[in-house]
């Protein structure tokens, strides 16, 4: 200690100013609430530029793979809003039968549109973990790019998270690889079977699907996708696959334990996209008048 | 220094910041926010001149620290402190006779300075401190014309309350 001090005075005020002005700046955003605020937040920005400059350098030598990748985005996507538009559905009328049986005025079928529910914005993964006991991710879409909290976010292959904070150009989303996110999914290869998909740490490519009902016949390597029983995430969008046979939950031995061996691969994420359900709103403000009266 | 030097920088040390945490900033709360004085900078304005610049940093910094410990502002003070400390020199040159500051001026106090040079060095001295001490406080550049304002309130009342501190003391040494 002796030593440095001498090493200090020796070397002039300047380089002593400097040091002191180091150990004063550490207390001052350490222990005053303002000043720590605004360095949090200053950080965060220039974090945020300076990590996504740094993931655009590492990007440039993986450019075939990502375009790649965008390419399927876009097919899948543009697939989506596709069939989505052109998708009609037949209503029969069967109060109007008797006016409209005469097949010159149509028959007594009528036709409804039905619109696009949901819409895709791409973004890009800037920050990921795995490792830890609750994961998270951060994402180059804020509230300019019209991100709002508790949107979904998936990848081409799979699903990713959920969006938990936004920033203006920034948003954190809450990983799969989490112990508090709850999926909604679905075995399509079963008729109404339908669960929740949970992660319990460890291995990232593998979470838990659980409240499947004893009586279903679930086979190894069958698709798990999502249920659309979630506002966020839209229906039939690929999760992965059932990994190994199912045993009884230990916990409530009237249903099944599943192990499910996700689609996407959680530690090469790039390319995502946040899902904005365009009734969302319409959809909360229909259960906040449901549910009071339920419970 | 020696024994007898030190005591006047000690019993110092021990008003100002007695005066700053008890009396001046309790000021501020019950005046308002513009009315601000700095007059604990004092200590390190009359530190001796000969003093090298790392020891001014460091008291100045601990003169901070000691008022920071009353605000409670942890490190702003200290943050102002020792950055008087490195800026006194350059702050006190121009004001500097031919040749520099001798031992026969052993501190920047009216007595060997006069009072126009000692206001004028002791103008300077203070401004810079003040602004740093409200640029931390601030900390961002964003409020910059709230720091502008308060530190040009602050510098008028506290170069006032230098001018009463030196002619009641009217340090020596």
């Amino acid at each position: 200690m002796g030593k440095l001090l001498q090493l200090l005075l020796r070397n002039g005020g300047f380089v002593t100013f400097l040091m002191v002005e180091l150990g004063c700046f550490a207390i001052i955003v350490n222990f005053n609430t303002r000043q720590g605020e605004i360095w949090a937040n200053t950080t965060g920005i220039f974090g945020g530029r300076a990590l996504e400059k740094r993931q655009m350098a590492s990007d440039y030598f993986s450019l075939y793979e990502k375009t790649d990748s965008l390419a399927r985005i876009v097919d899948s996507l543009q697939a989506r809003l596709s069939n989505a538009r052109i998708m009609q559905v037949s209503i029969r009328d069967t109060f109007f039968r008797v006016n409209y049986d005469s097949l010159s005025r149509t028959d007594s079928v009528r036709r409804k549109t039905i619109r696009p529910q949901y819409e895709f914005v791409t973004a890009r993964v800037i920050k990921n973990s795995i490792a830890g006991a609750n994961n998270w991710l951060v994402i180059n879409r804020g509230s300019v790019d019209g991100i709002q909290p508790d949107m979904a976010v998936v990848s081409a292959v799979g699903i990713v998270g959920i969006v938990r904070h936004v920033g203006v150009n920034y948003s954190l989303v809450m990983s799969v690889l989490h112990r508090q996110a709850k999926i909604s999914v679905a075995l399509p290869n079963q008729k109404n079977a339908f669960g929740s998909l949970t992660w319990e740490g460890g291995d990232p490519s593998e979470m838990t699907l659980r409240y499947i009902p004893q009586h279903f016949v679930v086979n190894n390597d069958e698709p798990v996708v999502t249920s659309g029983y979630s506002l966020m995430f839209p229906q039939g969008h690929p999760v992965g696959k059932v990994k190994g046979s199912p045993k009884t939950d230990p916990e409530n031995p009237y249903f099944l334990e599943i192990k499910v061996g996700l689609t996407q691969d959680m530690s090469s994420l790039r390319e995502v996209a946040v899902v904005r359900n365009l009734f969302k709103a319409e959809l909360d403000s229909l259960q906040t008048k449901i549910i009071p009266n339920e419970r | 220094m020696n024994g007898s030097n030190i005591t006047p920088h000690i019993l110092r040390f021990i008003g100002l910041v007695a005066v700053q945490s008890l009396l001046l900033n309790q000021m501020t709360d019950s005046v308002g926010a513009y009315f601000n004085v700095l007059l604990y900078p004092l200590f390190i304005l009359f530190l001796p001149l000969q003093l090298p610049a790392p020891y001014l940093v460091i008291l100045g910094c601990a003169i901070g620290m000691a008022v920071d410990a009353f605000v409670p502002s942890w490190g702003v003070h200290a943050s102002a402190g020792a950055f008087s400390g490195v800026m006194r020199g350059l702050s006190l040159m121009p004001f500097a006779p031919k040749g520099g500051f001798s031992a026969k001026d052993p501190i920047f106090s009216p007595v060997h300075m006069g009072w126009q040079t000692f206001l004028q060095g002791a103008g300077l001295f203070l401004a810079l401190h003040i602004f740093w001490f409200f640029s931390v406080s601030y900390f961002a550049p964003v409020f910059a014309w709230e720091i502008v304002k308060k530190t040009a309130a602050a510098w008028i009342l506290t170069m006032i309350f230098v001018a009463l501190y030196s002619a009641m003391f009217n340090p020596k040494r």
